[in-house]
């Protein structure tokens, strides 16, 4: 082919683009979605997995806007919680008319049959259901068709369970059509993994998997949209997400890199968002007996020796906040003092004290991949492992696949970790117990942290109903951790959005819900 | 020697050797970060240019060489060795031993190279070293069959016949004789493979299988750059050119050296 | 003949085996968990210990080998521990974009090789000839992820000719999945624009992974037409007045075509290797990109499924293109 001709195939090709849909009705989400596995509400357990089925099922309550703390009626119009002899009980009514995509009307049975269903078919996310609610088979009944019940230990709490209902595990299924669907026991699970049955305002309509999901509005749904269609589609590479969403072939890119949020800022054909989340990233040092860490002063060096303003103001270029306490900012007992300052000197002549005057080294794992705020980790990586080694630490990088890591870390097999954590509910016991409580076997375990103080405190604090004396237990926790356990808080990380500026009513909540019934587009 | 690309291939490699032995003198620190100078423009300073972490480009680049170089010419090593093992021990032994070896190579032969380098690499956990050994693991059975078709020509010339009625017991004979009369067409393929595993390495690199961060691995590099090339195109750029001039450096200087020793196969 | 094509298709069958079971042991040199790969960092203890019973990874490694090889011979590969379904329905998802990628890429190598190749060799060290030699050698040694990730830069972004990830346009409607193949899809329904957008979608990653064996190819094409040309049968025919573009197309082609066909073998099993990388930059859903995201995530099912099906296809080329020796060559007989 001569090049004249190449060119003029080019030309013609890039001008034959298909406009079969209408632009103003359809909304082209783009982001990483390959974690996305499932669409069944109650298995899915991974964040593309709750940003879709948010849209496809209702729940009983839920929370509006970026607002974690006031629960709204959902398909539940009110609700009551009733303290029985050894139980809370607690009662929803459910609203007339809610209709699932089926046409069949929403009631009580679906909500019996969701429940059981989470129970019988132990997902992922199922803990949430027996541990955190402790709530067993046969404890949700129906009343009458607008009515149920559930029964849950004394010993759970209430206000947890009910935030636990607002996520997709708490998705109403439409059970006629599920279980017609059935195959043997398995609840239909293996028709719901590629369809939907829901009430919500949207309906799955088809997967292409590892490309794109398309969804449609639900016809019958109470809720009606604005949009007819929303695709999220799967871009994984930061540049090409930037590409497509100046190109027009996307409308939302969610993970850019700070420079071209930066970049976008300046354009007035975007619009740039920094979504908070409820993340932590963290370096988690092993304190197990032998080790150098289980010295006190040795992490109060490595704390010493973090640059924190370098790291969150030149790398991660405020795609994160600074925050050296273990509850994230958006939750309640955050607390936002940040006593460690970046002071070598400091940090040589702790690791002097500890016994280590000719400085200290050691093994840093990382995950390859990104690690929050659209930073590559090995980034993060390599930039504490520079303010290490001025702090006299000598940390050499390993970066292995994320699941490596997790396995390394549970096994305590680390000397330090760089990891992220999110609670699995939006409360602050989502993350005191687990970074407290040797017991829990959560973090404060893997880093072979037994500290009775930090245990008893977090466990009071997650029982105290009294909001102020709650605040008060988990300052003193909160403090207690900072200065006594066995990490290092790096930054909170905030999801980098960049949207055409016809998009509007985008909210994206720190759990990472995002209501597509209320975004439109402007011609 | 009259072959202008041949002698364009030696001095672009003998120039890559003398980057890789001298860059911790003419090159600064490659991992020195300095976040304010983040993703600077090439300038007097800089050469080349920072990266998103504010590092040299230039002195990453000049210290990527000697790995690269060290890479291709590891893999290499390690094939040669093996598959002129393999292919001796087939070529000799003969018989069921040659039919099991040579499958053995087939296998090898049909393996998806990349695909194969990646799960070698996934398994051995990700560094260079592992590199080496995954990217020779899927490069090998060509020396194999080189060797033992020559091994096979050999046998029916007189020369051999010769010393085998004089006694010469195998192994003295694969290794006096045998061996060296397959030595050209090895290195000829050995010069071209070179490149090839540079290339195959990176690629792993590129897709996180390879080198670990810090390291200066070309392919990382790129790699790691790639999202920012809209705001610093350098970056990217400047190690996808020394992985462009190595490999050039290479299959040019394999086209010089089969025109030279091996004129019958001459392309 | 019948006999050669039964022996090539057993060793065929003989490779293939010898793909997984040496997939199978790399798999299990390192202790690797993948049950927490699939389950993440919440996971309760008690949910892994789940996961290891119902994938079998608590049972000693030739007992999972045993298991692995009887259901292979039922035609089930297992299940993926990332995606948790079917290997077997995994790559019935994604292997049709891989085939449509590198078919395209196949044809790109193709169109640009054998042409250039051809070109330069009658223009023998002339301005073509070394515009055709230095392209060549450029693209024989450029790294096809930088490629890939220039091109988008420069033609996509800056240009803004031709897009940039995917294999439709968003606001575009798929055909109904018959083939799996975008375009061939979009045909057998009618639908015009689709089709055309799915080209477009087609131009960039199928140039990318097409740039590297269409170098290899104009080279040996070039290098081969210089020695036909020079060798007397055709030196006679020139004399005999046959004119030059006859004589190139029926006699030099034709004898230059054996060795092209069997680097053109190779080239085709090479582009399978290349999707990896190219499919990763371009967003591309097919196998390449599914072998690299279960490598990452240690899912060992997915990657000897993946090595599988490649070993198999790239083993049925090399025997097609055997066959098209024979038929080409009279001269070589199989008995």
């Amino acid at each position: 082919m001569n090049p004249i001709k190449a060119v003029g195939l080019i030309a013609a090709l890039s001008l034959g683009s298909a406009l079969a849909q209408d632009r103003t009705q359809t909304l082209i989400y783009g982001g990483d979605w390959s974690d996305l596995i499932t669409m069944d509400p109650q298995i899915s357990y991974e964040f593309s997995g709750g940003l879709v089925t948010d849209n496809l099922y209702e729940t009983l309550v839920k929370y509006e806007g970026a607002d974690l703390s006031t629960l709204k009626p959902g398909l539940a119009e009110s609700w009551k919680v009733e303290r029985g002899k050894d139980t809370w009980e607690i009662t929803f009514r459910l609203r007339r008319g809610s209709k699932f995509s089926s046409g069949n009307e929403v009631t009580a049975k679906d909500v019996v049959y969701t429940f059981e269903r989470a129970l019988a078919l132990k997902g992922p996310g199922s803990f949430l259901f027996t541990e955190i609610a402790q709530l067993k088979p046969g404890a949700t009944r129906a009343v009458d068709n607008y009515t149920v019940v559930v029964s849950i230990p004394k010993t759970a709490s209430p206000g947890s369970f009910l935030s636990i209902l607002t996520f997709n595990i708490g998705g109403i299924v439409d059970s006629e059509t599920v279980q017609k669907n059935a195959k043997g026991n398995d609840y239909g699970r293996e028709w719901l993994t590629n369809n939907s049955a829901g009430s919500g305002p949207f309906r799955l309509v088809r997967w292409d998997r590892g490309s794109q999901v398309l969804l449609e509005a639900n016809p019958n749904a109470r809720i009606k949209p604005k949009l007819q269609r929303v695709i999220l589609r799967e871009i994984k590479e930061p540049a090409v997400l930037r590409t497509a969403l100046e190109s027009g072939e996307i409308d939302i890119a969610e993970g850019l890199t700070p420079e071209a949020l930066r970049a976008l800022a300046g354009n007035p054909r975007f619009r740039t968002l920094k979504a908070d989340s409820l993340r932590l990233n963290y370096l988690g040092m092993n304190v197990k007996e032998g080790s150098p860490f289980a010295n006190k002063l040795v992490r109060e060096a490595v704390r010493y020796s973090i640059n924190q303003d370098e790291l969150v103001n030149g790398l991660v270029q405020g795609n994160g906040t600074k925050i050296q306490t273990i509850i994230p900012k958006g939750l309640l007992g955050y607390d936002p003092r940040t006593p460690y300052n970046f002071d070598p000197a400091r940090a040589r002549r702790l690791l002097a004290q500890a016994g280590y005057p000719n400085g200290l080294e050691f093994e840093l794992l990382v995950s390859t991949g990104i690690c929050g705020g659209g930073i590559p980790c090995a980034d993060i990586a390599a930039k504490v492992q520079a303010d290490l080694a001025k702090g006299g630490f000598k940390a050499n990088v390993r970066a292995i696949a994320n699941a490596e890591v997790l396995r390394t870390y549970r096994a305590q097999n680390h000397q330090m970790v760089l990891v992220g954590w999110s609670p699995d509910f939006p409360d602050p016991d989502g993350n005191a117990t687990p970074w407290a409580d040797f017991a829990a076997r959560s973090i404060a375990w893997r880093n072979s942290w037994n500290d009775p103080t930090a245990a008893r405190l977090a466990n009071q604090a997650a029982l105290e109903t009294d909001p102020t004396k709650r605040v008060a237990l988990y300052r003193l926790l909160t403090d207690y951790v900072l200065k006594n356990g066995p990490y290092a808080v790096l930054y909170q990380p905030a999801v980098p959005l960049g949207l055409s500026a016809k998009v509007e009513g985008y909210v994206r909540n720190a759990q990472g819900q995002v209501r597509f019934e209320n975004i439109s587009k402007l011609p | 020697m009259r072959n202008p690309g041949g002698l364009l291939g030696l001095g672009l490699l003998l120039l890559l050797m003398a980057v890789a032995l001298l860059a911790p003198v003419i090159a600064p620190d490659p991992i020195q970060q300095n976040i304010a100078q983040r993703l600077q423009p090439p300038s007097a300073e800089h050469w080349l240019g920072t990266d998103q972490l504010g590092r040299d480009v230039w002195a990453r680049v000049a210290h990527g060489a000697g790995i690269s170089l060290r890479v291709g010419f590891g893999v290499v090593l390690l094939a040669v060795l093996l598959g002129v093992t393999v292919g001796l021990l087939a070529g000799t032994l003969g018989g069921a031993w040659d039919n099991l070896l040579m499958r053995l190579t087939d296998i090898f032969f049909a393996f998806p190279s990349l695909i194969l380098a990646m799960a070698i690499a996934a398994a051995l956990g990700p560094n260079l070293n592992n590199t080496i050994i995954a990217v020779a693991l899927v490069s090998w059975p060509i020396y194999a069959r080189l060797v033992r078709a020559n091994v096979l020509a050999l046998r029916e010339r007189e020369f051999v016949e010769a010393a085998r009625a004089l006694g010469a017991s195998r192994i003295r004979l694969m290794l006096r004789h045998l061996l060296p009369n397959t030595l050209t067409p090895i290195f000829v393929q050995a010069s071209f493979d070179v490149g090839g595993a540079i290339l195959t390495a990176a690629g792993l690199s590129f897709i996180g299988f390879g080198a670990q961060p810090p390291t200066p691995e070309w392919g990382a590099m790129v790699s790691e750059t790639r999202s920012y090339i809209a705001e610093a195109i350098w970056a990217p750029t400047a190690p996808a050119m020394g992985i462009l001039l190595t490999v050039l450096a290479f299959n040019l200087l394999g086209d010089a050296l089969r025109d030279v020793l091996d004129p019958r196969a001459r392309d | 003949m019948f006999s050669y094509l039964i022996r090539r298709l057993f060793f065929v069958v003989f490779v293939v085996w010898g793909v997984t079971f040496a997939t199978f042991f790399i798999a299990n040199v390192v202790p690797i968990d993948p049950a927490i790969a699939a389950l993440g960092d919440n996971a309760r203890e008690e949910q892994i210990r789940e996961f290891r019973e119902r994938y079998g990874l608590d049972k000693p490694i030739w007992q999972q080998y045993l298991i692995y090889m009887g259901r292979l011979l039922s035609g089930d590969l297992g299940n993926s521990l990332r995606t948790q379904r079917a290997v077997a329905e995994d790559l019935k998802e994604f292997f049709p974009a891989t085939l449509e990628l590198s078919v395209a890429a196949f044809l790109v190598t193709l169109l640009l090789g054998v042409p250039a190749g051809i070109l330069a060799a009658l223009q023998q060290n002339r301005a073509t000839d070394v515009a055709v030699r230095v392209l060549a050698l450029i693209g024989g040694a450029t790294p096809v992820f930088f490629l890939a990730v220039l091109l988008q830069y420069v033609l996509a972004r800056q240009l803004d000719l031709l897009p940039v990830q995917g294999r439709l346009d968003g606001f575009s409607i798929p055909p109904p999945r018959v083939t799996g193949l975008v375009g061939l899809d979009a045909l057998l329904a009618h639908d015009w624009s689709v089709f055309v957008d799915s080209l477009r979608h087609l131009v960039l990653p199928a140039f990318v992974l097409g740039s590297f064996s269409a170098a290899v190819l104009a080279r040996m094409t070039r290098a081969t037409m210089l020695e036909v040309l020079a060798q007397d049968y055709i030196r006679t025919a020139r004399a005999k007045g046959v004119g030059p573009r006859a004589v190139i197309l029926r006699h030099a082609l034709k004898n230059a075509s054996l060795p092209i066909l069997t680097l053109l073998g190779s080239l085709l099993g090479g582009l399978l290797s290349g999707a990896v990388l190219t499919e990763t930059i371009f967003s591309w859903p097919g196998i390449g990109r599914y072998v690299t995201q279960s490598a990452t995530s240690l899912d060992f099912p997915a990657v000897m499924g993946v090595t599988l099906l490649v070993g198999l296809v790239y083993a049925l080329i090399n025997l097609v293109v055997d066959l098209l020796y024979a038929f080409l060559d009279p001269r070589i007989r199989y008995a």
